[in-house]
């Protein structure tokens, strides 16, 4: 039997989960690079971000592998652990990623397979289908989603991309539990060989509208320099990223105007 | 230049810059003529073609007629700001109906005919004059590229125009021949979470529009029978509503005769007018015109339409209209002791009788209503004058109880007299109308529209409807629907900044002399608005503008003489559209709104896909939107692509989404059909859920 204590303090970890990301806490970003942005995922094609925005695996076309740990406010229990890989298959690509949120009282697990392919010159589309299990421990149900996302990403020119993206676009009506849906839309500009910027609107079901603003700057060979901005929560965003022959190292942070800092780390491998 | 075929259409597709569009390609119109032709010729003889006609007309039961192929974002602004307007529920409607004949009957601006250029109601008697100069001056307009390029067009006003201008000069076949082309559409829409049970009939809304011509004459069918009416009422069985016409137009002295349902408009409108309310919208460029216009009536409100008989006849620079209109309509009556009806206390206008109370009041009223208009050309200055009488069968009644009301027509006559002008000099168009009603009450209506530059047009328009003014079937520029008890002054401009980038805006004050609903003092509102539109590519489309709404009601919260409060609103809108090919489109759009005094907020975002199979013939529409509003206060509203004649602006309120899909297949330029099916989640913050959806379905043939 578990006490009313351990219980209330998993509907916190629940509350927090929600804050500490904004908007949806089952619509999965992650990616210490992504999160030195301000999770500003159309920002540049990148490993982490293909798995926000499905039609961006359409241009990673390299067998890669890559393992994340985020650890919100310093709270061990808030910890998500994700693991992915990317595999080419002719002119698509493959995806599938794995993300474990929480401690033993309340966890949430989340698995996806992906493809990106490009439609023509200029656009991309891209799917995922998403399994979500979340556990919390006591008389409460064990709660399983299956739905799906899928985006499509535009080349308004050689140094402008636009992305939009929905992700459970379902009607919760044939759902016992809520499970909220956002759409996002960003776009991404190069402003020189180093310097890239990007901004993206996200709505959830229920949520205000949060606009996200970041920048990448590539302050030396193979060494990037990150920032952003997010208005959930007034949060600022720094990063930074190194590549070291074929594995990409980020460490990645944000600010909430409460309650602390989320740290993040990423590797990324390429294998082929 | 003239494309003939698809091919050579999409070969030089790229030197229009911008301007060519698939629905005024010469291998888009010319085609379907054609095949028509043969149909008509080889296939169906005409007592198929009449089987054909009564099998869709009476076993489907219904049918109707166009629509812009996209989300055209000019159209979705203004129907989103007459939503908006609670004043006339009817506004938006009545607007989408005209977008929708003008789709379905496209304006042939090479036949020079001003009255018939005067249909794109959003041009000014300016543009209008401009353009049927033009082309008398330098022959037929080839291509649409080429209008930019004529005094008073832009690119916006272009861009705006283009989906319902045909650059034929004939449909392939003479005026004066007695080739049958004809039309039939067939809506069925169907909406379960709206149905109550004690509604008289099925929940099915059905509509089913027919039109034939030949040659000079055309004739017209409509029916429709809304969601829990009876399809058949009365006694003999007749169809909810039934609607025809016929209709003559000649190039002689006769230019046009219409037996049957007619639409009427005389000048402004403020003494006859039974289509849509002319007047200047904040940030739209023209929309004023002083033009008298005769139309056969199509549409599907009940009670605001002519039956009867009207005459159109002109020589040389005079012109006449005559009409004779005897038709019941929808009253709410006044029962004596001994229940007979001794006066009618309001019309009722919403055309919907599914419970046996309001099918009471179906009907209850005769109204006869007969006049002409007679105006006349001169050289720099064109004058109208008209006069007009209505006869009620039961006299109205006001409510003397009420304050508001004290001004109120009462009795069963109203006599209309009117005079109109409208002068063009150089690049300053000068417009005005008086009317006065039982020789008693006054409405002014006087305006102006100056083309300082090629790049700028400025319109000013300022009424006055004096309390008591009365006009049954008039709909003069104005805020309110009554058009009584209203003074203010419009103001807008449209400006080409920069190569690029358009800005608009415009300013309205309005004063209210006397009580109105919900209003028991003398009141004012004002509204705003600003749009910036950049457009650095054929591709790309932003889009940002702001609105600002003020208006005075009674404060609630008080006992005793009612309190004044105000209500203001402040809308922010942003818009991304992307087309990278003719055959797809893209658009994000972003919406804030803030509503005081309650201080509620309400914004959304929203995303619509279009896209045109190449190698099947099918359309499909997509749209996801997210919304979060506060209160109803800060609602907002969206345009959606629909079926033909039938439309929809959801007003969104509380947490949520909405999302439709919507098909369509063109059957080999011999019909088509448009399947939308759409749903709106509204979540309670309790997780629980209020889901509401419709489908809607469309035949649309031509034979």
């Amino acid at each position: 039997m578990f006490s009313l204590h351990k219980t209330s303090v998993a509907f916190c970890f629940i509350f927090l989960s929600a804050s500490a990301i904004g908007g949806n806490p089952f619509f999965v970003r992650t990616g210490a690079g992504e999160r030195g942005t301000g999770l500003v995922c159309v920002m540049k094609n990148g490993f982490w971000s293909s798995f926000s925005s499905q039609s961006l695996l359409a241009y990673n076309n390299s067998f890669s592998a890559g393992v994340n740990y985020e650890n919100r406010f310093g709270i061990p229990e808030l910890g998500t652990c994700t693991a992915g890989m990317i595999f080419p298959a002719g002119k698509s690509s493959l995806g599938v990623i794995y993300s474990n949120f929480g401690y033993p009282e309340f966890k949430r697990n989340m698995g996806g397979i992906s493809c990106g392919m490009p439609l023509s010159r200029n656009v991309s589309a891209g799917v995922q289908i998403d399994y979500f299990s979340e556990i919390v421990q006591g008389e409460y149900d064990k709660i399983r989603f299956i739905t799906f996302e899928a985006g499509a990403a535009f080349s308004l020119s050689e140094k402008a991309t636009a992305v939009i993206h929905i992700f459970n676009p379902v009607p919760n009506s044939i759902r016992k539990s809520l499970l909220p849906s956002t759409l996002t839309a960003g776009a991404e500009i190069d402003l020189s060989k180093t310097l890239f910027a990007g901004a993206e609107a996200e709505m959830s079901t229920g949520e205000n509208i949060i606009i996200r603003t970041g920048f990448e700057y590539e302050a030396a060979k193979k060494f990037w320099i990150r920032g952003g901005f997010s208005t959930e929560n007034s949060s600022f965003s720094f990063g930074l990223g190194y590549l070291l022959k074929s594995m990409k190292i980020d460490l990645g942070f944000s600010t909430h105007e409460r309650l602390g800092v989320t740290s993040s780390v990423s590797l990324v491998f390429k294998i082929k | 230049m003239i494309f003939f075929n698809h091919k050579e259409h999409k070969g030089l597709h790229k030197e229009h810059k911008g301007y060519c569009l698939n629905q005024i390609c010469l291998c888009d119109t010319l085609y379907p003529a054609f095949v028509s032709f043969v149909v008509k010729k080889y296939l169906f003889s005409f007592k198929q073609k009449l089987i054909i006609l009564i099998a869709l007309l009476f076993l489907l039961c219904n049918a109707s007629f166009g629509q812009a192929e996209n989300n055209n974002e000019i159209i979705s602004d203004i129907a989103e700001e007459l939503a908006a307007e609670d004043n006339d529920p009817d506004a938006a409607s009545l607007y989408l109906e005209y977008f929708n004949d003008l789709i379905e009957n496209p304006v042939k601006i090479n036949l020079m005919d001003e009255n018939d250029l005067s249909r794109l109601f959003f041009l000014s008697d300016f543009q209008v004059k401009s353009l049927a100069d033009y082309i008398r001056r330098t022959g037929n307009v080839v291509s649409v590229y080429e209008i930019a390029s004529i005094p008073g067009f832009d690119q916006h006003t272009v861009e705006m125009m283009s989906p319902f201008i045909s650059l034929k000069v004939n449909d392939g076949v003479s005026s004066d021949s007695l080739s049958v082309r004809s039309t039939l559409i067939t809506n069925f829409i169907l909406k379960p979470g709206e149905y109550d049970t004690s509604y008289l009939g099925s929940p099915l809304k059905i509509l089913a529009k027919y039109r034939i011509t030949a040659g000079r004459f055309s004739a017209g069918l409509t029916t429709e029978k809304d969601a829990g009416e009876k399809f058949f009422t009365g006694s003999p069985l007749f169809p909810e509503f039934l609607s025809a016409y016929t209709s003559y137009s000649g190039n002689g002295v006769i230019r046009k005769i219409i037996l049957g349902d007619f639409s009427l408009r005389f000048g402004s409108g403020t003494s006859i007018n039974t289509a849509m309310r002319t007047g200047i919208q904040l940030t739209a460029p023209g929309f004023m015109t002083l033009r008298d216009n005769l139309r056969p009536y199509t549409s599907t409100d009940e009670n605001n339409f002519f039956r009867g008989a009207a005459a159109d006849l002109a020589v040389r620079n005079a012109e006449v209209i005559l009409f004779y209109s005897r038709n019941r309509i929808d009253a709410t009556p006044v029962l004596s002791s001994d229940s007979v009806i001794s006066s009618i206390m309001s019309f009722y206008k919403s055309g919907l009788h599914n419970t046996s109370s309001l099918l009471k009041k179906k009907d209850l009223l005769t109204e006869t209503v007969y006049g002409m208009s007679l105006s006349y050309n001169f050289s720099f200055i064109r004058v109208g004058a008209n006069w007009s009488e209505t006869w009620l069968s039961i006299p109205l009644q006001r409510n003397a109880n009420d304050p508001e009301n004290i001004h109120d027509f009462e009795g069963n006559k109203n006599r209309l007299l009117s005079i109109n002008y409208n002068t063009v000099s150089g690049r300053i168009m000068i417009y005005g109308e008086m009317t006065v009603n039982n020789f008693r009450n006054l409405a002014l209506v006087n305006g102006a529209t100056l083309r300082p530059s090629d790049r700028l047009l400025v319109n000013v328009l300022w009424r006055k409807y004096s309390n008591g003014f009365t006009a049954f079937n008039g709909k003069g520029p104005g805020n309110s629907s009554s058009a009584a008890n209203e003074q203010g002054i419009t103001g807008n401009f449209s400006f080409e900044a920069a190569k690029h980038l358009f800005i608009s805006a415009g300013y309205d004050v309005t004063h209210y002399p006397w009580l109105k609903y919900r209003c028991s003092f003398p009141s004012m509102s004002r509204k705003g608005e600003i749009e910036l539109r950049y457009l650095p590519s054929e591709k790309l489309n932003f889009e940002f503008s702001y609105d600002y709404r003020y208006s005075m009601i009674n404060n609630q919260k008080t006992t005793g003489i009612a309190g004044i409060e105000g209500l203001e609103s402040r809308n922010f809108k942003w818009l991304l559209r992307y087309t990278p090919d003719e055959n797809s489109a893209f658009t994000t759009r972003i919406n804030y709104k803030t509503a005081y005094p309650s201080g509620s907020r309400g914004m959304l975002l929203l995303q619509d896909v279009y896209h045109k199979f190449g190698r099947v013939p099918v359309t499909v529409w997509f749209r996801y939107c997210l919304f979060s509003t506060e209160s109803w206060d800060s609602r907002l509203y969206t345009y959606e692509n629909d079926l033909l004649y039938s439309f929809s602006i959801p007003a969104l309120s509380g947490d949520g989404s909405r999302s439709y899909i919507m098909v369509k297949w063109d059957i080999r330029h011999f019909g088509e059909v448009r399947i939308k099916y759409g749903f709106t989640e509204v979540t309670e913050k309790s997780g629980a859920g209020n889901f509401n959806d419709e489908v809607k379905l469309q035949f649309r043939v031509w034979f």
